[in-house]
């Protein structure tokens, strides 16, 4: 029954978006606006039946409806509830079904936004564009993602569950959606950007529609990283939270290019620049998350030749192809009208600043891009196996992130067109010191090597920096009378914030970059070792019965205090017994214990692995205040914003007062 | 204090405190250390993105003793590496040699960043020379705004 009504759902999803993009490009075509309305009504009917085929499979999944080949694969009676509901994005149909009901979620928000000009031309065309991608996802459903597929056979009595490290912590519960609203999220921006280029209406008016939603769904992203390296952390046993892993990359090959497009859409808005660009990196982002999602979902990273088994891999390979292509193809055919009459007056300002950042941002993209592909390139050539892994990514993106982390520093202080030596003295001199004195205490306190060094060093003169601005900016508000959280308010303010979450996570890379805390010990109950000051004690093992699985759990006394208990898991399905970690954590450091190998009477040897992870709450720290950051830019104002001090002396004092000349007119002169 | 001073005193006590960082290393390093470092640039053979050295796997631990007997038997970083090579293949090496196809992987983000880095460069060169003048019109307007306020 819930076969019938998905697979119904399905193809009435396909059904309503390929019959809205139809009634849209015909409205656009004989410019007869009623056409228009109706288009976008089919964007209700495609939420409803994405909504539909959800809910359906939930109940699927819930009644434990072995019929459906999905939840044989993913789900058994013993599975508990939350990670039945979780199962839903366990695998690759079910996932794509999450992609389609989030997709179908922000065509509608966009349409019911834009519910006053929709026969604007140019909202037609980005809704048009929209549900082009949700006709290729309905159609990957319909085809070969079916995630309604009936069993071959007879019906088993039971499910194999999802994978075992799918099932142990509920972080499942939130990574994945955060990050499909991440992903999902820059298909809306992308929609206008391509919408602007039909229409040739290149002006800045989308762009301020538009990068709110970027800004929403880089949030996500933003959220979805944190929480799939937190996830690893907890379950993967490893002790780490990023090993550069080709699953990490895709997540965060679009988060870079957005990054850099909401920094380079601020000269846009000020200065009329950069319009090529900022379309370009729109573009490369919602590629990226299709790239991302053929990267993982194919089985194109077990070998070249394993993806073309399946007609998915090959499928989401075309659409990525016709994507860049038409874009290209756009962006081509509107060169001349997208070319900016303004320039940068000089290097040493804020845009020079925003320019370096996008190619440092670009080049990370490409860096981490072209480690990731290359095998598969390669492999696809000449057949020659090779591996590109964290060594290499550590390498190449490290002189990246620091001189991202100078820029951090430097930037903000830059006042736009021009920058003097006495403002940057003024600004940077106390920063600049707090930096070289980190530094001076870190070698002191026995850090050594340039990579560490340098991060710290230079991660505690962009702190100085934002906190210097952040300062100001609450002294202005006080002086205007107003509440002192007003002073954090704004884009740039909230953005300083952002700032501060980046460099907690880049100091504690840095800190993480050299190892040599890692051990194995092997322990008789009540032994005990030291291990980088800590003291191990391990106490004895127990077994504990769970409805999917049997754990046998060590005990382990920290420093004397509480006992902690890294497990393993045996699950009903798994060959290999599943290790669960279980981590000290503190502000310095963490102590990250593992079972590695159970005795094999009560009273014997165990295995215990120990990784002492240095400042990874930082990590964490750094993710929420990111988080927070960007609710605080994207805080609506009320009346006058106080002063920026970077811009202090010019016109137009806040970043996102209306510019009073004409965007890539020459802008107004200063007043000294 | 003059400002050329300051920072130079800044950028002065900086070099000496990453002059020590960098070359007051911990001297000869453990065994333990050297294996750790061997096995952290290759593979675990059955996991993903593991490094041997992270991994807890048992194909991970093998590698390990492995590269333990030919540390104890006095050979070199790449002696170590280049049997493991040799045994599991090229594709054991996390990041690819700097020759043949793995050239390419090092050397062309390097290109494309001095590129980059290059045509901004000349562009900002080019326009230092001429910087915009500023207009009656300009002055203007700035005349106007003053008389108004």
């Amino acid at each position: 029954m819930t076969a019938v009504i998905g697979t119904a759902a399905i193809a009435l999803g396909l059904a309503s978006a390929i019959l809205g993009v139809g009634t849209l490009a015909m409205g656009l075509r004989s410019g007869d606006v009623r056409l228009l309305r109706l288009g976008r009504r089919y964007v209700w009917m495609l939420l409803a039946a994405a909504l539909v085929a959800t809910a359906a499979m939930q109940v699927a999944l819930i009644t434990h409806d072995f019929s459906l080949r999905y939840v044989a694969d993913n789900n058994s009676r013993s599975t508990p509830l939350l990670y039945t509901i979780t199962g839903m994005w366990s695998a690759l149909e079910g996932s794509i079904l999450l992609w389609a009901l989030v997709l179908a979620g922000y065509i509608a928000a966009m349409v019911h936004r834009f519910a006053k000009r929709a026969e604007d031309p140019l909202v037609a065309w980005a809704t048009l564009v929209a549900l082009v991608v949700a006709v290729f996802f309905f159609g990957l459903m319909a085809g070969p993602a079916n995630p309604f597929r009936l069993v071959d056979g007879t019906i088993p009595l039971d499910g194999t569950g999802p994978n075992p490290l799918l099932a142990n912590h509920a972080l499942v519960a939130f990574h994945p959606p955060m990050l499909y609203l991440g992903y999902v999220g820059f298909t809306i921006p992308f929609a206008f950007a391509l919408a602007s280029l039909v229409t040739g209406r290149m002006g800045e008016g989308w762009l301020v529609e538009t990068r709110r939603w970027a800004l929403f769904a880089w949030a996500f992203l933003t959220a979805g990283i944190v929480l799939g390296g937190w996830w690893s952390y907890e379950v993967l046993g490893w002790g780490g939270y990023w090993a550069w892993d080709p699953v990490e990359n895709a997540s965060f090959l679009p988060w870079l290019t957005a990054t850099a497009y909401i920094h380079s859409v601020v000269v846009q808005e000020r200065r009329g620049m950069l319009r090529v660009w900022n379309i370009s990196l729109l573009v490369a982002t919602f590629a990226l998350t299709i790239l991302g999602t053929f990267l993982t979902r194919s089985g194109v990273l077990d070998s070249v030749h394993a993806f073309s088994e399946s007609a998915v891999g090959p499928t989401i390979l075309a659409f990525f192809a016709v994507i860049v292509v038409v874009s290209i193809g756009l962006i081509g055919w509107r060169g001349d009208a997208l070319r900016s009459p303004a320039s940068i007056d000089s290097p040493i300002s804020r845009e020079g600043a925003f320019l370096v950042n996008n190619v440092a941002f670009a080049a990370f993209a490409f860096v981490v891009l072209l480690g990731t592909v290359f095998p598969l390139v390669v492999e696809a050539l000449n057949g020659d196996r090779l591996s590109v892994g964290g060594p290499y990514f550590q390498r190449m993106t490290l002189p990246i992130g620091l001189s991202l982390l100078f820029l951090m520093a430097v930037a903000p202080a830059l006042p736009w067109r021009q920058a003097s030596p006495e403002v940057m003295h003024r600004r940077l001199l106390r920063p600049a010191a707090a930096g070289v004195a980190c530094v001076v205490v870190a070698v002191a306190f026995g850090v050594r090597g340039i990579g560490p060094l340098l991060g710290f060093g230079l991660g505690t003169f962009a702190a100085g920096s934002a906190v210097r601005h952040l300062a100001g900016s609450v002294a202005a508000a006080r002086l205007q009378g107003e509440r002192v959280w007003r002073g954090l308010v704004g884009r740039t303010n909230g953005g300083m914030i952002v700032h501060l979450g980046v460099i907690l996570i880049a100091v504690a890379f840095a800190a993480g970059s050299g190892d040599g805390s890692r051990r194995q010990l092997r322990l008789n109950p009540g032994g005990s070792a030291t291990v980088e000051g800590h003291r191990i004690t391990y106490l004895g093992i127990k077994t504990v019965e769970f409805p999917n699985r049997r754990s046998t759990v060590a005990r382990i006394r920290v420093d004397g205090g509480k006992v902690y208990e890294p497990a393993l898991s045996q699950f009903p399905f798994a060959t290999q017994a599943i290790g669960t970690p279980s981590v000290r954590t503190g502000i310095i450091n963490d102590v990250y214990l593992t079972l590695v190998a159970i005795p094999s009477e009560p009273a014997g040897e165990a295995v215990i692995g120990v990784v002492v992870a240095p400042l990874v709450t930082w990590i964490w720290a750094g993710g929420g205040l990111m988080l927070g950051g960007t609710a605080l830019a994207a805080w609506p104002r009320r009346g006058r914003r106080p002063k920026q001090p970077a811009t202090a002396n010019t016109r137009s004092s806040g970043d996102d007062a209306p510019v009073e000349s004409e965007p890539g007119t020459r802008p107004a002169p200063q007043m000294a | 204090m003059s400002r050329r001073a300051t920072w130079s005193v800044l950028l002065g006590i900086l070099a000496v405190a990453l002059g020590i960082g960098a070359s007051g290393d911990r001297g000869p390093r453990s065994e333990d250390e050297q294996v750790q470092a061997i096995a952290a640039r290759v593979r675990c053979p059955t996991c993903r993105g593991l490094s041997a050295a992270a991994s807890d796997a048992p194909a991970a631990e093998a590698i390990r003793d492995e590269v333990r007997r030919r540390v104890r038997d006095g050979q070199s970083d790449g002696d170590v590496v280049a049997y493991l090579v040799g045994s599991y293949g090229q594709d054991i090496v996390l990041s690819p040699e700097a020759a043949g196809a793995g050239l390419f992987v090092w050397a062309l983000p390097v290109a494309v960043v001095v590129v980059a880095v290059g045509s901004l460069g000349s562009v900002a060169v080019r326009r230092g020379r001429r910087p915009t003048p500023i207009s009656d019109e300009d002055r203007d307007l700035v005349e106007r705004a003053r008389n108004r306020s």
